[in-house]
């Protein structure tokens, strides 16, 4: 039964999307969650309806048996596998909707909610659903980061900045156990899973150069080769197999060490699984009337090309432009035109970037400097920065971010060079790259991710703090005072859910 | 030639009483003389123009004579925040863009120690400049690459730095340090050479006292020694060295300018 491929008609879809989450488990339901140890076959191709249209996977090289593949066996004292946060269904990420529906059909006994990370702090009570709050309403993983933070080679850094906790709603950072008054302090952030897909493109290295750092790209210590610098929101490891153990050791609570083969097999996996948005529902196939959207075309192109210097970031989508299609409907072409003027927006609307270390410092482009979407998400197919992208844009630190009541609040007091936006003191809900860096100048900024399958894995930003696309374009024209128009707004949310 | 610039600045006025009144005041006859080496310290001015991507303006006012210079050419942009020292060349060119008298080359130091009012100006009919990618930058590892060919030489190479900052320039220094350590790896040098220097002998410039700290000298080489390194060159074949009180350079990266010639540092090649 699990092996079947998606495809659901678009009243099935309309089903599942009014069930939402009240907890009606349907069959097709069932499929879509793979849990820990199934043993099912991922196939060449997984379809998945969402509430834009249709997510593809595409597994370069497969159908692939899972039985006793460690990415989806369960390994651990919490009986998770790889595959619990990043569900294929989700664009291998995790959305708050299927924490959700997991909720309902198992409550605290699914190892989604496993104490460590599944829930807001391991000492709440675990069956209470209050106890998963961030997991559930906001799609957020509890990271639980060392104080002091360490290096790539695990050797603690003496950071520039001092860190208190204002504001502690989950309790865990005040933790006499888990959190800073504990004898092994650390910080407990909250932040969305990350898509494990489209890998060749974020471990591409277009440059030999980390501009944001003035230095070549970091050397993994493991090869001693430089690295791509774009896993992680907070850039905290250099290579996959830095992530696989580092995953292993906090969310899957595995006390052992991954076995090389183990972490050669995921690797290999992760290599060949490409995921976009494949259909739309109201303009149908994203790869039909001359448009090369979809994982097909990502599978196939070259990674790591700078869109200003090539192929323009988002112009797959250009022959929708004036689509003159005798066979498509008005809606159709009115939605794919509507994509192909978001894509040109996403390129070509300027608009005034200030504060935002990463862009305006320590770069010499000036604060403010003049530019436009593709100015950071600038990597060709795939939106993310060619450059390693640890950005400031605001979604963490205040004045910009919004108001963030369910999240705690840290003070940073910068203890030798004020940072060059906020000065000495910064509030934050998440310090961000400045967590793996120790400086006080890299507080707020966070990798930029993949642009792929968003339709699939809301909510945005690494803390959720954009329910929907649209919140995610609002809080951009709010953050740059933009002054995007009703029709600007709708392309770009309409060209994201076309990705 | 001076002829020409007053009649060029007085046409570049009367163009402008056209289009908006300030442009009237801001381009006014100067004290600085065409070819002219200026230094001062100023709050920048970021001049709102669209001309598409980076094509704001960045001027500043000198206080001493009060003329407005269009600084936008540096490969360091300001920050509206804090005060920068400007350090460029005065020539002729067109005011028609942002509405100051041109500094071409013109190096801008933020001074992040010395806060300022931010101030925004509209366009006013001023264009902006499109943006061009600046030759020198660095090119992705994905095109192909000429390699040195034998005999191999020994060479030295310059790297420019910002006033009192050890931070490699985008699209300036990091096109010389790239340059250079390639060559070490391409060749195979035998030994490189790298000594850090700084601009410690006191200046005065706007009424401030400017000197750059020795250590500064110390950790300009430590960051191209960390280039080689990441670059996968050797570094027991690296030496070291640092000095101060660095003296005027003939450094290509300055384009001429003397001040920035100081603050350096120099990889020498050894095949």
């Amino acid at each position: 039964m699990k092996l079947r491929r998606f495809r659901l008609g678009g009243a099935v879809a309309a089903l599942l999307i009014a069930c939402g989450s009240v907890g009606v488990a349907t069959a097709e339901e069932d499929d879509r969650w793979w849990a820990p140890g199934e043993g099912r076959v991922f196939p060449a191709t997984l379809d998945y309806p969402n509430e834009h249209g249709t997510l593809r996977v595409l597994l370069e090289g497969g159908p692939m048996e899972t039985r006793g593949h460690p990415f989806f066996e369960p390994i651990g004292p919490y009986g998770r596998a790889c595959v619990t946060c990043h569900q294929p269904a989700d664009a291998m990420s995790l959305s708050a909707k299927s924490a959700q529906i997991q909720w309902e059909r198992l409550g605290h006994k699914d190892p989604l909610f496993a104490p460590f990370d599944g829930s807001n702090c391991p000492d709440l009570p675990q069956e209470e659903r209050e106890s998963h709050s961030l997991l559930l309403d906001h799609g957020l993983i509890r990271i639980a980061r060392p104080w002091p933070p360490r290096d790539f080679d695990g050797n603690p850094i003496k950071p520039d900045f001092d860190i208190s906790v204002v504001r502690d709603p989950t309790g865990c950072n005040l933790s006499k156990e888990w959190g800073l008054p504990s004898p092994d302090p650390h910080i407990s952030v909250y932040r969305r899973s990350r898509p494990v897909a489209n890998f060749k493109y974020i471990l591409a290295m277009g440059f030999n150069f980390d501009p944001k750092a003035g230095l070549p790209l970091p050397l993994d210590p493991e090869t001693g080769e430089p690295a791509s610098h774009n896993l992680m929101a907070d850039g905290r490891v250099l290579s996959l197999a830095s992530q696989m153990r580092d995953a292993a050791s906090a969310h899957l609570g595995f006390l052992e060490e991954l076995t090389p083969e183990d972490i050669d097999r995921i690797i290999d996996f992760e290599k060949r699984v490409f995921t976009a948005q494949q259909k739309n529902r109201f303009g149908g196939d994203v790869n039909a009337g001359g448009a090369e959207g979809g994982p097909l075309k990502l599978a196939e192109s070259e990674p790591g090309r700078l869109g200003s210097q090539g192929i323009p970031v988002w112009s797959e989508f250009d022959a929708w432009a004036n689509s003159d299609d005798p066979d498509i409907s008005p809606e159709e072409r009115a939605w794919r035109e509507s994509v192909a003027r978001g894509a040109r927006n996403f390129r070509e609307r300027m608009f005034l970037i200030s504060d935002s270390a990463g862009i305006t410092t320590p770069i010499g482009f000036g604060n403010p400097v003049r530019d436009r979407c593709a100015f950071c998400h600038n990597m060709s197919q795939m939106g993310m920065d060619v450059a390693p992208g640890q950005v400031d844009l605001g979604t963490t630190n205040l004045p910009f971010a919004d108001p963030q009541p369910h999240l705690p609040l840290f003070k940073i007091t910068c203890k030798a060079e004020p940072h060059p936006h906020y000065g000495r003191e910064i509030y934050t809900y998440d310090p961000g790259y400045a967590l793996t860096t120790g400086r006080c100048a890299d507080v707020g900024r966070i990798t930029l991710q993949s642009l792929r399958g968003l339709s699939a894995r809301a909510p945005y930003f690494s803390n959720g703090s954009a329910k929907t696309l649209r919140e995610v374009i609002e809080f951009y024209d709010r953050r740059y005072n933009i002054g995007y128009t009703e029709q600007e707004i709708e392309d770009l949310v309409n060209l994201m859910e076309a990705l | 030639m001076q002829g020409r610039f007053w009649r060029f600045v007085a046409a570049a006025v009367l163009v402008n009483v056209a289009v908006a009144a300030p442009a009237e005041q801001q381009i006014k006859p100067v004290v600085e003389q065409v070819g002219e080496e200026v230094r001062f310290i100023t709050c920048p001015i970021y001049r709102d123009t669209d001309a598409g991507r980076k094509s704001g303006c960045w001027l500043g006012d000198r206080r001493e004579t009060g003329t407005r210079f269009d600084i936008t050419g540096s490969p360091t942009k300001p920050d509206w925040n804090h005060a920068v020292l400007v350090e460029g060349r005065v020539v002729e060119g067109d005011t028609q863009q942002c509405g100051g008298v041109l500094l071409e080359p013109v190096r801008v130091s933020v001074l992040h120690d010395q806060n300022c009012t931010r101030h925004m100006l509209p366009a006013e009919g001023f264009t902006g400049r499109r943006f061009s990618l600046p030759t020198r930058n660095i090119r992705p590892l994905y095109e192909p690459r000429e390699l040195p060919k034998p005999p191999y030489q020994e060479k030295s190479f310059d790297i420019p730095f910002d006033f009192g900052r050890d931070y490699i320039v985008y699209q300036l220094s990091d096109y010389y340090i790239d340059k250079a350590v390639k060559y070490a790896i391409d060749i195979d040098a035998s030994r490189v050479e790298i000594t850090g220097y700084a601009a410690t002998t006191p200046t005065t410039v706007s009424g401030q006292t400017l000197r750059e700290p020795a250590e500064l000298a110390l950790r300009r080489a430590e960051v191209a020694r960390e280039w080689l390194r990441r670059m996968g060159y050797p570094l027991d074949r690296v030496k070291i060295r640092a000095q101060t009180k660095a003296k005027v350079s003939d450094m290509e990266g300055a384009d001429g300018l003397t001040e920035p010639s100081r603050r350096r540092v120099t990889l020498r090649v050894i095949p």
